[in-house]
């Protein structure tokens, strides 16, 4: 199969597995997880090696170039978001699918949005067209909100409802940003954009188009920045992620929360390359710095696991912001896209990991309360152990994949004698290992003996054994993100492939455009 | 002054759409009922799409490309509209809760009432 | 004088919009946001976009007031519990408002100047060259000649298909957020009324004619499967509100194949493009449109009529 279908297949898949589900949601109980790991033959087989070895695959639906129709786009930044789609929502969907049976009442509406969901990422993630951004939004969003819900739980559905009137706001600054783009330039297309961007908004101060294109960067880097939960817009993640059921958190901070940072990549890496991006670079890692700072002191003072680990995600998600001031050196540039990259795939891995893990722990320990995790290094081993693991990538340590980006970006903010950033990335690292360790602190505490003739029942602290399907995907992906860190020349080389214009080619790693 | 060398229409249409979304704002913030914070994201939705239709057809013909952004606009706004309503409906049943602060900070850890007892 | 009009219906607009947020009554609110709906629709005709007056008045004012409306009654039941606390935002709430519609205004009226230093006094400004340029420049070589249904199937059909699955979404997750209990009871209108079936026997034979020839007229004329769906729709609607159909928790399999008709109907046909060799989503001529949009209308409208009567499925007969 030629790769440019292969490039469609991702999305097409995926949707067409959720519309048989919708059909007969009982009878087929194996098409949800097909429909969400078909997605890894074809990439590994046919899409990987095509754009390695051949560069950004360009795929025109229906024949239309832009700006008359959709392009279909894979580079290595794309490439690696799908491979991470597809190792945490297929390591997310098995997780699911002792919670959420597809043959249960609810699992019939579950599995058709799970697939949607994971549509709309791929869609979002190879789409080259803001309008049809705009719709994968939605259905992103959509499908996130609704999974989110899906417990019933009072806490749940506020936090859904939450999630829901911000993510609403966010995709109309977004649309009315869309609006002004193609009325003062007339096509759609993120590349084709560039151009007019840059001419107009590198001409002189006050001219009409120059307003209207500002204005609508800075609407869309607003949304943006609700949806990726940046500092100080990041306020509805918390409850959203820690309120979801395991699986769906752990999609939904490694996967859904990534696609605003990823368009703030291609919006201020691509689109708007051409302007002088300097105070809005500086302005993006600041609230990245906050949100570093920020996120892991929240996270070492919350009692409940899952919020700690949500608040990890805010935290994490600041180093990401980091590589807009980064990039502005060109010898520091590709260091920090590959270190912004790393992140990305590292991250994605380990905190999936890291909430599949503390929901085995939840169902494991019956609460979630830090308190009440004590002697799970006795019953619950694996999920302890892959939480554990998944924080030594956050936290930095080598040989993991989180070490390695980290390192990256650190050696890039050398290059430049930028101390803050420097400063930043080693207090988070810092900050993380304080709250990781807390949580295992908490675990590897010895429950006290019940009194004789207590109430508590002494059962129930040392807690029931998780089954392998809630903890073994949790260990997998965790292992993965450690991993990663020894393995990392294709991902590099995937980096390597279309970087942006500000890191230039890196003809080292065999890059292309 | 720019705004009369096109079509007076065209230029009625665009003071309608930037008051109907500084409307749509006003109504979103002031709000405190959740299905008035939805009438008001929908007239905001509204005015975005009114804008986007007036300034793509400035040149005097209408765009084509602009009325089918919109279309698929409204498709979206219902759908989210009417999944918006079936999750207030749930959170009213669940919690009797039709007010909600969207723009406050993360309340502290409530505690477990479960976890109270000794 | 057509100035005038159009400036009539912005300040009815206006008006209209200020009567929904600032209302005191919720209720009152509902109503004058449909019926700004139904101006705007006036509005779009007045732009130049008929097809979006439709759509507009069946799904912006019609389908989405049917649902305010509807969960209004739902919710009007009891008091609620929680009592609101000081609300810093609201403060923010004017002058905020202001400064958008402020910021858009300026923006807006500049981005009209954008070519006039170009133009000689020509009486029209000069736009670049768009996407609906291209469009525009496409339709002499299509069988259609609706442009904003070319774009919406030929041009830009990848959209189309997103945009049927965010549908598609919002059922289900509509379905999922209610838990699959029904939600609270509506009373519906009595439906042994006699004016009810006259009404009824009258309106949805005529809904559906013409949704039928929305749906015929959208390749050449404005209309279209959206606009039809919607119309079929708003019929399923007055018959769920007099109780000739009800709600039932879960979708018989020929309602559920109803549903996801139209993406699998768009789907295989963009799929199959490459199965013939041509490249993905490319349409093979006016029997393909024909067919998608057919499909597309069934889906629509049942999905529609769905979310407005919260249930899995639909069921004949009273309750």
């Amino acid at each position: 199969m030629p790769s440019h279908d292969a490039l469609a297949l991702l999305v097409l898949a995926p949707l067409l597995a959720a519309c048989l589900t919708v059909l007969a949601p009982a009878a087929w109980r194996w098409l949800p997880v097909v429909g969400t790991l078909v997605a890894l033959p074809v990439l590994l087989a046919i899409l990987t090696p095509a754009v390695v070895g051949g560069g950004t695959l360009v795929l025109a639906l229906a024949g239309h170039a832009a700006p008359l129709g959709i392009h279909l786009r894979a580079d290595g930044l794309a490439l690696l978001m799908l491979w991470l789609v597809a190792l945490s929502g297929g390591a997310a969907a098995v997780a699911a699918l002792r919670s959420h049976p597809p043959a249960s009442p609810g699992g019939g509406y579950f599995w058709p949005l799970w697939l949607l969901l994971l549509a709309g990422l791929n869609a979002l993630f190879v789409s080259a067209d803001l309008f049809n951004v705009y719709v994968a939004i939605e259905l992103v969003s959509l499908s996130a909100i609704a999974l989110i819900a899906a417990g019933g739980q009072a806490d749940a559905l506020r936090a859904a409802m939450r999630y829901l009137l911000l993510a609403m706001l966010a995709s109309l600054a977004y649309l009315l940003g869309v609006a002004l783009l193609y009325a003062q330039h007339g096509s759609l297309d993120l590349y084709q954009l560039a151009a007019g961007v840059a001419q107009a908004g590198g001409g002189p101060a006050a001219t009409p188009a120059r307003a209207a294109t500002l204005t609508a960067l800075s609407l869309i880097t607003v949304a943006l920045l609700l949806k990726a939960a940046v500092f100080p817009l990041h306020m509805w993640l918390p409850q959203a992620h820690a309120q979801a059921p395991g699986p769906v958190s752990a999609v939904l901070s490694a996967l859904v929360v990534k696609t605003g940072v990823y368009l703030l990549y291609r919006l201020w890496l691509w689109t708007a390359a051409g302007l002088d991006t300097a105070a809005v670079a500086t302005l993006l890692g600041g609230l990245g710095a906050a949100a570093v700072v920020y996120g892991s002191l929240a996270a070492l003072v919350q009692v409940q696991i899952k919020r700690v680990v949500a608040y990890s995600t805010v935290a994490q998600l600041g180093y990401l912001m980091l590589v807009f001031p980064l990039v502005g050196d060109p010898r520091a540039a590709p260091g920090a896209w590959m270190g912004a990259g790393c992140q990305l795939f590292a991250h994605g891995l380990a905190k999936a990991g890291m909430f599949l893990a503390a929901a085995a722990l939840v169902h494991g320990m019956g609460s979630g309360r830090l308190d009440r995790l004590a002697g799970a290094d006795k019953s619950q081993p694996i999920s302890l152990f892959a939480f554990g693991l998944a924080g030594v990538s956050l936290m930095g340590l080598p040989p993991s994949g989180g070490f390695l980006a980290k390192w990256l970006l650190l050696e890039a903010a050398w290059m430049q004698r930028a101390w803050f950033w420097m400063a930043v990335l080693l207090l988070g690292s810092l900050l993380a290992a304080a709250y990781v360790y807390r949580v295992l602190a908490a675990a590897f505490v010895t429950p006290p003996a019940a009194a004789p003739g207590a109430a508590a029942p002494a059962q129930s602290s040392r807690g029931r054994p998780v089954p392998l399907s809630m903890s073994l995907p949790a260990l997998l992906l965790a292992m993965a993100s450690v991993a990663m860190g020894l393995w990392v020349e294709p991902l590099l080389e995937m980096l390597a492939i279309g970087p942006p214009p500000s890191v230039g080619p890196m003809p080292a790693l065999g890059g292309r455009p | 002054m720019s705004l009369l060398m096109m079509s007076g229409s065209g230029a009625v249409y665009l003071l309608a759409a930037a008051g109907i979304i500084g409307i749509g704002v006003y109504g979103l913030l002031s709000a405190d009922h959740l299905l008035r914070k939805l009438l008001a994201m929908n007239l905001l939705g509204s005015g975005v799409l009114l804008l986007l239709v007036t300034l793509a057809s400035r040149g005097g013909t209408p765009d084509p490309v602009s009325h089918a952004l919109v279309l698929t606009g409204l498709v979206v706004t219902v759908s989210v509209t009417a999944f918006a309503l079936a999750l207030l409906d749930r959170l009213y049943r669940e919690t009797g809760e039709i007010r909600i602060d969207a723009a406050s900070d993360d309340p502290p850890d409530p505690a477990d009432p479960a976890d109270a007892k000794p | 004088m057509t100035l005038a009009l159009d400036a009539l219906l912005a300040l009815a607009l206006l008006a209209l919009a200020l009567g929904a947020v600032a209302g005191a009554a919720l209720f009152r609110s509902i109503v004058m946001f449909i019926v700004f709906g139904v101006v705007l629709a006036l509005a779009w005709g007045r732009i130049g976009a008929p097809d979006l007056a439709l759509a507009e008045a069946a799904i912006g004012a019609g389908l989405t007031g049917a649902l305010l409306l509807v969960s209004y009654r739902r919710l009007v039941r009891t008091t609620p519990r929680r009592t609101p606390r000081s609300r810093p935002a609201a403060r923010l709430a004017l002058p905020l408002g202001l400064l958008s519609a402020a910021l858009v205004l300026g923006l807006g009226a500049s981005g009209f100047g954008l070519e006039d230093t170009t133009t000689a006094g020509a009486g029209t400004v000069a736009v670049p060259s768009t996407a609906g340029q291209a469009v525009l420049a496409e339709m002499a070589s299509l069988p259609l000649d609706n442009p904003v249904t070319a774009v919406l199937l030929i041009f830009r059909g990848y959209d189309t298909l997103l945009e049927l699955t965010v549908l598609l979404a919002a059922y289900l997750g509509a379905r999922l957020a209610l838990g699959g209990s029904p939600p609270l009871s509506a009373r519906s209108a009595p439906a042994a009324l006699p004016m009810v079936g006259a009404l009824l026997a009258i309106v949805v034979p005529l809904s559906a004619l013409v949704s039928l020839h929305l749906l015929h007229a959208g390749s050449d004329a404005p209309g279209g499967a959206f606009q039809g769906g919607a119309v079929l729709a708003a019929a399923g609607v007055l018959l769920v509100l007099s109780g000739r159909l009800r709600a039932i928790g879960s979708a018989p399999t020929s309602q559920r194949l109803l549903l996801v008709l139209g993406t699998l109907t768009f789907l295989g046909f963009a799929l199959a493009a490459r199965l013939v060799g041509a490249a993905l989503f490319t349409l093979p001529g006016m029997w393909a449109i024909y067919l998608i949009e057919s499909a597309l209308l069934l889906s629509i409208a049942l999905t529609l009529v769905l979310l407005f009567a919260a249930g899995g499925g639909l069921a004949w007969g009273r309750e």
